[in-house]
Protein backbone atom coordinates (compact mmCIF):
# COMPACT_ATOMS: atom_id res chain seq x y z
CA UNK A 1 0.00 0.00 0.00
CA UNK A 2 2.96 1.96 0.70
CA UNK A 3 4.28 2.19 -2.30
CA UNK A 4 1.21 4.04 -3.76
CA UNK A 5 1.01 6.83 -1.60
CA UNK A 6 2.05 8.97 -4.58
CA UNK A 7 -1.31 8.09 -6.20
CA UNK A 8 -3.60 10.32 -3.81
CA UNK A 9 -2.17 13.73 -4.75
CA UNK A 10 -2.03 12.73 -8.24
CA UNK A 11 -5.50 11.58 -8.20
CA UNK A 12 -7.06 14.63 -6.35
CA UNK A 13 -4.70 16.89 -9.34
CA UNK A 14 -6.51 14.93 -11.74
CA UNK A 15 -9.83 15.84 -11.06
CA UNK A 16 -9.19 19.31 -9.73
CA UNK A 17 -7.96 19.63 -13.34
CA UNK A 18 -10.78 17.98 -15.18
CA UNK A 19 -13.51 19.80 -13.29
CA UNK A 20 -11.31 23.45 -14.47
CA UNK A 21 -11.48 22.21 -17.99
CA UNK A 22 -15.18 20.79 -18.31
CA UNK A 23 -16.43 24.09 -16.79
CA UNK A 24 -13.87 26.08 -19.34
CA UNK A 25 -15.40 24.18 -22.06
CA UNK A 26 -18.44 24.67 -20.58
CA UNK A 27 -18.56 28.71 -20.24
CA UNK A 28 -16.96 28.93 -24.04
CA UNK A 29 -19.17 27.12 -25.15
CA UNK A 30 -22.62 28.56 -23.30
CA UNK A 31 -20.67 32.32 -22.75
CA UNK A 32 -23.22 34.69 -22.95
CA UNK A 33 -23.67 37.62 -25.70
CA UNK A 34 -22.40 40.93 -24.59
CA UNK A 35 -24.52 43.32 -23.07
CA UNK A 36 -23.93 46.21 -25.13
CA UNK A 37 -26.45 48.58 -23.03
CA UNK A 38 -24.66 47.72 -19.62
CA UNK A 39 -20.90 47.96 -21.71
CA UNK A 40 -18.95 51.39 -21.26
CA UNK A 41 -20.08 53.74 -25.11
CA UNK A 42 -16.58 54.07 -26.79
CA UNK A 43 -17.34 57.27 -28.75
CA UNK A 44 -20.19 59.57 -28.38
CA UNK A 45 -20.94 61.48 -32.20
CA UNK A 46 -23.16 63.11 -34.15
CA UNK A 47 -25.27 60.91 -36.94
CA UNK A 48 -23.66 63.97 -39.90
CA UNK A 49 -19.84 63.23 -38.45
CA UNK A 50 -20.38 59.20 -38.27
CA UNK A 51 -21.72 59.33 -41.83
CA UNK A 52 -19.04 62.12 -42.74
CA UNK A 53 -16.33 59.58 -41.36
CA UNK A 54 -16.69 56.52 -43.53
CA UNK A 55 -17.47 58.78 -46.91
CA UNK A 56 -14.50 60.61 -46.75
CA UNK A 57 -12.36 57.68 -45.72
CA UNK A 58 -13.93 53.98 -45.56
CA UNK A 59 -10.92 52.45 -44.45
CA UNK A 60 -9.89 54.37 -42.07
CA UNK A 61 -13.10 54.42 -39.95
CA UNK A 62 -13.92 50.34 -40.77
CA UNK A 63 -10.68 50.15 -39.42
CA UNK A 64 -11.68 52.76 -36.30
CA UNK A 65 -14.82 51.29 -35.68
CA UNK A 66 -15.03 47.72 -36.30
CA UNK A 67 -13.76 44.42 -33.99
CA UNK A 68 -12.29 41.51 -35.94
CA UNK A 69 -14.73 39.30 -33.34
CA UNK A 70 -17.70 40.87 -34.40
CA UNK A 71 -17.51 42.99 -30.95
CA UNK A 72 -17.29 46.33 -32.50
CA UNK A 73 -17.48 50.08 -31.18
CA UNK A 74 -20.28 51.31 -29.19
CA UNK A 75 -21.34 53.89 -29.61
CA UNK A 76 -23.56 57.19 -28.51
CA UNK A 77 -25.47 58.96 -32.00
CA UNK A 78 -26.86 62.22 -31.91
CA UNK A 79 -29.38 62.74 -34.86
CA UNK A 80 -32.40 63.54 -35.85
CA UNK A 81 -35.03 61.42 -36.51
CA UNK A 82 -35.83 60.68 -40.07
CA UNK A 83 -37.87 57.66 -40.33
CA UNK A 84 -39.99 55.20 -37.95
CA UNK A 85 -40.31 51.66 -39.09
CA UNK A 86 -40.07 48.19 -37.87
CA UNK A 87 -38.28 45.39 -39.33
CA UNK A 88 -39.46 41.55 -39.96
CA UNK A 89 -38.34 41.01 -36.22
CA UNK A 90 -40.57 43.32 -35.02
CA UNK A 91 -38.10 45.55 -33.96
CA UNK A 92 -38.16 49.00 -34.22
CA UNK A 93 -35.73 50.57 -36.39
CA UNK A 94 -35.22 54.48 -36.02
CA UNK A 95 -33.05 56.65 -39.51
CA UNK A 96 -31.23 59.09 -37.90
CA UNK A 97 -30.61 61.99 -40.73
CA UNK A 98 -31.18 65.16 -40.92
CA UNK A 99 -32.40 66.73 -44.26
CA UNK A 100 -30.27 66.99 -47.17
CA UNK A 101 -28.03 64.66 -45.83
CA UNK A 102 -27.20 61.67 -48.20
CA UNK A 103 -26.69 59.03 -45.71
CA UNK A 104 -27.74 58.30 -42.05
CA UNK A 105 -27.61 56.15 -39.15
CA UNK A 106 -30.11 52.96 -38.93
CA UNK A 107 -30.78 51.76 -35.40
CA UNK A 108 -31.91 48.67 -35.06
CA UNK A 109 -33.80 48.97 -31.03
CA UNK A 110 -33.42 46.10 -28.73
CA UNK A 111 -36.94 44.69 -27.64
CA UNK A 112 -38.78 47.07 -24.81
CA UNK A 113 -41.24 47.53 -22.62
CA UNK A 114 -41.88 51.21 -24.31
CA UNK A 115 -43.55 51.59 -27.37
CA UNK A 116 -40.79 53.45 -28.71
CA UNK A 117 -43.12 55.26 -32.29
CA UNK A 118 -45.48 56.67 -29.12
CA UNK A 119 -42.35 58.13 -27.35
CA UNK A 120 -40.44 59.77 -30.51
CA UNK A 121 -41.31 61.69 -33.69
CA UNK A 122 -39.64 62.12 -36.68
CA UNK A 123 -38.01 65.58 -36.72
CA UNK A 124 -37.07 64.73 -32.94
CA UNK A 125 -33.45 65.26 -32.07
CA UNK A 126 -32.92 62.07 -29.37
CA UNK A 127 -29.56 60.00 -28.94
CA UNK A 128 -28.74 56.71 -29.08
CA UNK A 129 -26.34 53.62 -27.46
CA UNK A 130 -25.75 51.10 -29.42
CA UNK A 131 -23.20 48.75 -31.57
CA UNK A 132 -22.02 49.31 -34.93
CA UNK A 133 -22.17 46.80 -37.33
CA UNK A 134 -21.52 48.82 -41.01
CA UNK A 135 -20.24 52.28 -42.21
CA UNK A 136 -22.00 54.25 -44.86
CA UNK A 137 -21.03 54.51 -48.43
CA UNK A 138 -22.03 55.45 -52.13
CA UNK A 139 -22.96 51.94 -53.29
CA UNK A 140 -22.72 52.10 -57.21
CA UNK A 141 -24.72 48.56 -57.77
CA UNK A 142 -27.23 49.80 -55.89
CA UNK A 143 -27.07 53.56 -57.13
CA UNK A 144 -27.81 54.72 -53.50
CA UNK A 145 -25.97 56.09 -50.71
CA UNK A 146 -25.89 52.55 -47.69
CA UNK A 147 -26.68 53.68 -43.77
CA UNK A 148 -24.39 53.10 -41.43
CA UNK A 149 -25.67 50.38 -39.43
CA UNK A 150 -26.34 50.22 -35.57
CA UNK A 151 -27.91 47.21 -33.59
CA UNK A 152 -28.97 46.43 -29.96
CA UNK A 153 -29.81 50.03 -29.36
CA UNK A 154 -31.26 52.24 -26.60
CA UNK A 155 -32.35 55.53 -26.19
CA UNK A 156 -30.02 57.37 -23.98
CA UNK A 157 -32.16 60.95 -24.05
CA UNK A 158 -34.25 62.74 -25.93
CA UNK A 159 -32.85 66.01 -26.60
CA UNK B 1 -41.43 81.22 -88.22
CA UNK B 2 -39.32 80.71 -85.10
CA UNK B 3 -42.09 80.40 -82.85
CA UNK B 4 -43.37 78.03 -85.03
CA UNK B 5 -40.99 75.73 -85.36
CA UNK B 6 -40.23 75.68 -81.51
CA UNK B 7 -44.01 74.86 -80.86
CA UNK B 8 -43.99 72.09 -83.74
CA UNK B 9 -40.93 70.86 -82.29
CA UNK B 10 -42.03 71.07 -78.64
CA UNK B 11 -44.31 67.87 -79.37
CA UNK B 12 -41.72 65.59 -80.84
CA UNK B 13 -39.31 66.36 -77.67
CA UNK B 14 -41.42 65.55 -75.25
CA UNK B 15 -42.58 62.46 -77.55
CA UNK B 16 -38.78 61.37 -77.61
CA UNK B 17 -38.05 61.98 -73.94
CA UNK B 18 -40.96 59.91 -73.01
CA UNK B 19 -39.76 57.03 -75.13
CA UNK B 20 -36.17 56.80 -74.81
CA UNK B 21 -36.60 57.67 -70.77
CA UNK B 22 -38.37 54.86 -69.37
CA UNK B 23 -40.10 55.06 -65.74
CA UNK B 24 -37.90 54.12 -63.55
CA UNK B 25 -38.86 51.81 -61.13
CA UNK B 26 -36.30 51.23 -58.66
CA UNK B 27 -37.96 49.53 -55.34
CA UNK B 28 -36.13 49.59 -52.50
CA UNK B 29 -36.47 46.87 -49.79
CA UNK B 30 -34.56 47.68 -46.14
CA UNK B 31 -36.94 45.50 -44.36
CA UNK B 32 -35.40 42.01 -44.98
CA UNK B 33 -34.35 39.04 -43.02
CA UNK B 34 -31.69 37.18 -44.07
CA UNK B 35 -30.84 33.41 -42.20
CA UNK B 36 -28.65 30.63 -42.93
CA UNK B 37 -28.92 27.09 -41.66
CA UNK B 38 -25.64 24.59 -41.80
CA UNK B 39 -26.47 21.32 -40.40
CA UNK B 40 -23.93 18.49 -39.44
CA UNK B 41 -24.66 15.57 -37.15
CA UNK B 42 -22.82 17.32 -34.70
CA UNK B 43 -24.70 20.59 -34.50
CA UNK B 44 -27.25 22.45 -36.13
CA UNK B 45 -26.32 26.39 -36.81
CA UNK B 46 -28.34 28.97 -37.83
CA UNK B 47 -27.91 32.99 -37.77
CA UNK B 48 -30.40 35.93 -38.87
CA UNK B 49 -29.82 39.21 -39.90
CA UNK B 50 -32.47 42.12 -40.59
CA UNK B 51 -30.17 44.57 -42.19
CA UNK B 52 -29.53 43.95 -45.95
CA UNK B 53 -30.65 46.38 -48.47
CA UNK B 54 -31.82 45.45 -51.56
CA UNK B 55 -33.29 47.51 -55.15
CA UNK B 56 -35.23 45.60 -57.39
CA UNK B 57 -35.71 47.54 -60.94
CA UNK B 58 -39.21 46.29 -62.28
CA UNK B 59 -38.03 47.63 -65.16
CA UNK B 60 -34.93 45.91 -66.15
CA UNK B 61 -35.40 42.84 -63.70
CA UNK B 62 -31.97 44.22 -61.92
CA UNK B 63 -31.97 43.01 -58.44
CA UNK B 64 -29.23 43.89 -56.28
CA UNK B 65 -28.75 42.67 -52.61
CA UNK B 66 -25.92 44.55 -50.22
CA UNK B 67 -25.09 42.45 -46.84
CA UNK B 68 -23.61 43.79 -43.62
CA UNK B 69 -22.01 40.66 -42.43
CA UNK B 70 -21.53 41.87 -38.64
CA UNK B 71 -25.57 41.83 -38.55
CA UNK B 72 -25.19 37.80 -39.03
CA UNK B 73 -26.94 37.03 -35.09
CA UNK B 74 -26.05 33.51 -33.67
CA UNK B 75 -27.78 32.00 -30.92
CA UNK B 76 -24.37 30.65 -29.26
CA UNK B 77 -21.65 33.98 -28.66
CA UNK B 78 -18.75 31.68 -29.51
CA UNK B 79 -20.40 30.79 -32.41
CA UNK B 80 -20.80 34.26 -33.72
CA UNK B 81 -17.08 35.17 -32.67
CA UNK B 82 -15.90 32.04 -34.52
CA UNK B 83 -18.45 33.35 -37.44
CA UNK B 84 -16.82 37.15 -37.30
CA UNK B 85 -13.07 35.85 -36.72
CA UNK B 86 -10.04 36.40 -39.44
CA UNK B 87 -10.57 32.34 -40.13
CA UNK B 88 -14.01 32.45 -41.40
CA UNK B 89 -16.17 35.17 -42.85
CA UNK B 90 -13.23 38.04 -41.70
CA UNK B 91 -16.04 40.73 -41.21
CA UNK B 92 -13.61 43.16 -40.38
CA UNK B 93 -11.66 43.32 -43.67
CA UNK B 94 -14.93 42.24 -45.60
CA UNK B 95 -18.02 44.13 -43.80
CA UNK B 96 -20.36 43.48 -46.30
CA UNK B 97 -21.66 40.99 -48.75
CA UNK B 98 -23.44 41.61 -52.31
CA UNK B 99 -25.39 40.01 -55.09
CA UNK B 100 -25.96 41.56 -58.08
CA UNK B 101 -28.32 40.02 -60.81
CA UNK B 102 -30.55 40.23 -63.12
CA UNK B 103 -34.32 38.05 -63.30
CA UNK B 104 -33.92 36.06 -66.54
CA UNK B 105 -37.70 35.39 -67.12
CA UNK B 106 -38.53 39.08 -66.13
CA UNK B 107 -41.14 38.85 -68.96
CA UNK B 108 -42.92 36.64 -67.18
CA UNK B 109 -43.54 38.91 -64.05
CA UNK B 110 -46.32 41.32 -64.03
CA UNK B 111 -45.30 44.12 -61.23
CA UNK B 112 -48.89 45.76 -62.17
CA UNK B 113 -50.76 42.04 -61.19
CA UNK B 114 -51.28 40.91 -58.02
CA UNK B 115 -49.74 37.56 -57.99
CA UNK B 116 -47.51 35.36 -57.18
CA UNK B 117 -44.53 34.76 -59.70
CA UNK B 118 -41.30 32.07 -60.50
CA UNK B 119 -38.19 34.00 -60.79
CA UNK B 120 -35.23 32.84 -61.91
CA UNK B 121 -32.06 34.85 -61.03
CA UNK B 122 -28.58 35.11 -62.54
CA UNK B 123 -25.82 36.74 -61.15
CA UNK B 124 -22.49 37.61 -59.17
CA UNK B 125 -22.41 36.88 -55.47
CA UNK B 126 -19.19 38.13 -53.42
CA UNK B 127 -18.35 37.03 -50.64
CA UNK B 128 -15.52 37.71 -48.39
CA UNK B 129 -14.11 38.95 -51.90
CA UNK B 130 -14.38 36.12 -53.56
CA UNK B 131 -17.57 36.23 -56.42
CA UNK B 132 -18.96 33.64 -58.05
CA UNK B 133 -21.68 32.94 -60.53
CA UNK B 134 -24.54 31.96 -59.37
CA UNK B 135 -28.08 30.57 -60.88
CA UNK B 136 -31.08 30.43 -58.62
CA UNK B 137 -34.25 31.01 -58.30
CA UNK B 138 -36.65 32.26 -56.11
CA UNK B 139 -40.42 33.82 -55.58
CA UNK B 140 -41.87 37.41 -56.46
CA UNK B 141 -45.01 38.45 -55.05
CA UNK B 142 -46.95 41.18 -55.50
CA UNK B 143 -50.06 41.92 -53.41
CA UNK B 144 -51.95 45.24 -53.59
CA UNK B 145 -48.69 47.32 -55.32
CA UNK B 146 -46.28 45.99 -53.03
CA UNK B 147 -43.82 43.93 -54.08
CA UNK B 148 -41.45 41.20 -51.94
CA UNK B 149 -39.13 38.77 -53.20
CA UNK B 150 -38.12 35.36 -51.60
CA UNK B 151 -35.66 32.67 -51.70
CA UNK B 152 -34.17 29.67 -50.40
CA UNK B 153 -30.82 28.37 -51.91
CA UNK B 154 -27.41 26.83 -51.56
CA UNK B 155 -24.04 27.71 -51.22
CA UNK B 156 -20.56 25.77 -50.81
CA UNK B 157 -18.24 27.62 -48.28
CA UNK B 158 -15.22 26.55 -50.28
CA UNK B 159 -16.33 28.47 -53.18
CA UNK B 160 -15.90 31.50 -51.12
CA UNK B 161 -12.71 30.17 -49.56
CA UNK B 162 -13.95 30.03 -46.46
CA UNK B 163 -12.35 26.48 -44.93
CA UNK B 164 -11.54 25.68 -41.64
CA UNK B 165 -7.85 25.30 -41.90
CA UNK B 166 -7.29 26.88 -38.19
CA UNK B 167 -9.76 26.97 -35.22
CA UNK B 168 -12.74 25.08 -35.03
CA UNK B 169 -13.08 21.46 -36.68
CA UNK B 170 -15.05 21.58 -39.75
CA UNK B 171 -17.08 18.77 -38.68
CA UNK B 172 -19.74 20.91 -36.45
CA UNK B 173 -19.72 23.03 -39.78
CA UNK B 174 -21.65 21.86 -42.77
CA UNK B 175 -20.08 22.29 -46.46
CA UNK B 176 -23.07 23.47 -48.03
CA UNK B 177 -25.44 25.95 -45.94
CA UNK B 178 -28.55 26.96 -46.49
CA UNK B 179 -29.78 30.77 -47.08
CA UNK B 180 -32.84 32.21 -46.91
CA UNK B 181 -33.98 35.43 -48.40
CA UNK B 182 -37.00 37.63 -47.73
CA UNK B 183 -37.48 41.53 -48.77
CA UNK B 184 -40.39 43.75 -48.77
CA UNK B 185 -40.00 46.62 -51.49
CA UNK B 186 -40.99 50.23 -51.51
CA UNK B 187 -41.25 52.51 -53.94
Amino acid sequence: MKKYKWLKPLLIVLAVSAVIGVGIVTYLLNMPHRDVQSTQTDFGISSKELVDEFLSNGETAYDKYLDESGESKILEVEGEVSKISKDFNEQTVILLKAQGEVAGVSCTFLPGQEDLSQLIKVGQKIKVKGVIRSGANYDADLEMYENVIMEKCDLVTSI
Amino acid sequence: MKIRSIVLALPIIMLATAAFVSPVEKLISQKTHISFFSSTPVEDITADNYKATSTLDTSTGDIVFSVPMQSFEFEKALMQKHYNSKNFLDTKSFPKSKFVGKITNFDEVDFAKDGSYEASVKGTMTIKGESKEVDEKGTITVSGGKVSAESTFEITLADYGITFEKGKPDSNIAKTIEITFIGEYDK
